[in-house]
């Protein structure tokens, strides 16, 4: 991969644009700026000295990104197709979202003008509200979603890199061994594993043995299904699965405390 | 030896372990797999190693036995990493030792093709345009299946 704004030598250039086929081309933007929830109360009231403020900050964000092109240095001059900036109230938060989105039949992608509009937009509303509040702070500007082009779609993902991949009690990269059946009966426990869990949204649960229909990996799945369509997953595609830590198919045999265990394909090394 | 960790390790230091106080020994082959900045999308940032506690052990434990039953080795060293890496980090180590080079080399490729298709590690990776879970590849059980096609090639 490389930075496409530089040459060869790595100087600073313009991409040449020309032959690249025109497309729909759409990017949306966010950030926001927080404040006091004084100055949050004053500015819904429209209490504030400079008048509407949410009105002027849209005109500011909207006439930003089509003036993008004379802030960012390597930039093309766009005919935006359409540009909209959006607030919300975070009274929880005491701050103001910001949204704007920018769309083009074009050969180039929007998201500079959608960012612009978004950081414009957000020091607009510091000048309007600054007479009352200097302690604001803009922040958390960033890309949302962004279609066409070469590079294709994409969609921010909720920021969970940071947090390592644990399930249970488990250490990060690790998943807990050894939970306990949380029913009284005879019991089966269940974990799934790796990109299966985030896709169910479960990491481990606990099924009394009687309500499989077979006591067997088959009736388990069945067993579950029945219990949630979504683990309807679980028989489509390539799902591998453990039975008491060692690969099972669906005729293999569960007894009472078994731990069974669902996973994608393997991919380590 | 076996061992799943967080931890870095160094393949010298556990090449020199292996072999420490030995002379029977006339070949080490040892690999070393790192985190690339590149894969399914551009710009890998970090990737997440998850496994599957206790199954992983054995299932490695398993491969390693397998090899040795195989070929005449004098010293196995497997360790993988999970958590989270960078580019660049190393992320497996296999040291295998022999007193002759083929086994060696023959054991290494091996229990790296078998614990790629068989070790129940998943790796999740960051890049600049998101997270996503690797994909299985079809290559890697391709290479797996040549060990069994000739059972008995032990030399």
């Amino acid at each position: 991969m490389t930075l496409t704004h530089l040459n060869q030598r790595g100087e600073a250039h313009m991409v040449d644009v020309a032959d690249k086929p025109e497309s729909r081309r759409e990017a949306s933007a966010s950030g926001y700026i927080r404040m006091k929830p004084d100055t949050l109360a004053l500015l819904s009231e429209g209490g504030l000295p400079k008048g509407d403020v949410l009105a002027t900050a849209r005109i500011a964000g909207i006439q930003a990104a089509k003036r993008t092109h004379e802030l960012i240095p390597l930039c093309h001059a766009l005919a935006l197709s359409k540009v909209a900036v959006d607030f919300r109230l975070d009274e929880e938060n005491s701050r103001v979202e910001v949204f704007a989105s920018c769309r083009l039949n074009g050969r180039t992608g929007v998201e500079m003008e959608a960012l612009t509009a978004v950081s414009v937009a957000c020091l607009t509303l510091y000048d309007m509200c600054k007479a009352v509040d200097k302690d604001m702070e803009i922040g958390a500007i960033h890309l949302d979603t962004k279609h066409g082009g070469k590079s294709g779609n994409y969609q921010r993902q909720a920021p969970t890199s940071s947090t390592p991949i644990v399930t249970g009690e488990g250490m990060a990269g690790q998943v807990s061994v050894g939970a306990r059946c949380d029913i009284d009966s005879a019991c089966v426990r269940v974990k799934f594993l790796a990109e299966l869990r985030e896709r169910l949204g479960i990491s481990e649960l606990s099924l009394p043995l009687d309500s499989l229909p077979s006591a067997d990996v088959g009736g388990l799945k069945a067993a579950l299904v029945k219990r949630d369509a979504r683990f309807a997953r679980l028989t489509e595609g390539r799902v591998l699965c453990a039975v008491n830590q060692v690969m099972a198919l669906d005729p293999t045999p569960i007894t009472h405390d078994d731990e069974v265990a669902f996973f994608p394909p393997v991919t380590g090394g | 030896m076996i061992r799943v960790q967080q931890a870095p390790f160094d393949a010298g230091e556990e090449q020199r372990y292996l072999l420490a106080g030995r002379t029977d020994i006339g070949a080490v082959v040892s690999f070393t797999g790192l985190v690339r900045d590149f894969n399914e999308r551009p710009d890998v940032t970090a990737l997440s190693l998850e496994h599957y506690p206790g199954m992983t052990e054995a299932a490695l434990g398993e491969i390693v036995s397998e090899a040795e039953a195989r070929w005449p080795l004098q010293g196995v060293c497997v360790i993988h990493r999970v958590g989270r890496l960078a580019p660049g980090d190393p992320i497996v180590l296999v040291v295998v030792a022999s007193a002759h080079r083929r086994p060696a080399f023959e054991a290494c490729d091996f229990i790296m093709d078998y614990l790629k298709t068989r070790a129940p590690f998943w790796k999740k990776e960051h890049s600049i345009t998101g997270d996503y879970w690797v994909a299985e590849r079809e290559s890697d059980h391709r290479d797996a299946g040549r060990w069994e096609s000739d059972n008995d090639n032990a030399s």
